[in-house]
């Protein structure tokens, strides 16, 4: 029992940029790709290079549009996800306050 | 032509640098816990407090905001940003 405790207590600690990823893992995460791509969803499974495996997928591209020189944002849904890791910029728990 | 004296300009003479940290690690080591500024190469702006950088450069901010040309665009309470997009981190 006081094993488990410490263990818990452990989780929570970032020692590394990465155990705020894993501690992320089965939560809803948001997550900026390279060429104006949002992603959110549930997170399963991510590696050291970000690869990262989501499910329940949100997927927000924006896009400028050129003769109306507006910002358009096409959506799109993907029950499973991977992706590359070299693609991410940034990924944050979606926890908004 | 030089006097003759082999003075390195490389030679350690700003005695700043020493108080300072002699290597860049040992500054981020020195700065985590502060409130930073990270720029990326696309050249988003991210303010928040340092929780711990890695080998790759990859960073774990709090209370993070997230500026696009100077102007505050999103909120986030932990971001992890993959190294390879960082251009400096400075601390503010």
């Amino acid at each position: 029992m006081a094993d488990t405790g410490a263990d818990q207590l452990d989780d929570t600690i970032v020692s590394e940029p990465l155990d705020l990823v894993r501690l992320s893992l089965n939560e809803r995460v948001f997550v900026k790709l390279k060429g104006d791509r949002e992603i959110r969803g549930r997170l399963h499974a991510y590696d050291s290079h970000c690869n990262l495996v989501l499910s329940d997928v949100e997927e927000t591209v924006y896009v400028m549009d050129d003769e109306e020189a507006d910002l358009k944002t096409i959506k799109k849904q993907s029950e499973m996800l991977f992706v590359r890791g070299d693609a991410v910029v940034l990924i944050s728990p979606p926890t908004q306050s | 032509m030089n006097n003759g004296t082999a003075e390195s300009p490389f030679s350690p003479s700003a005695e700043k640098s020493e108080t300072l940290s002699n290597n860049p690690s040992a500054f981020l080591s020195q700065i985590t816990g502060a409130k930073v500024a990270v720029k990326l190469n696309s050249g988003v702006e991210y303010r928040g407090d340092l929780q711990c950088v890695d080998g790759y450069m990859n960073i774990a901010l709090e209370q993070t905001e997230e500026y696009v040309d100077g102007v505050l665009k999103n909120q986030y309470g932990d971001v992890f940003i993959r190294g390879n997009n960082v251009l400096y981190i400075s601390s503010i």
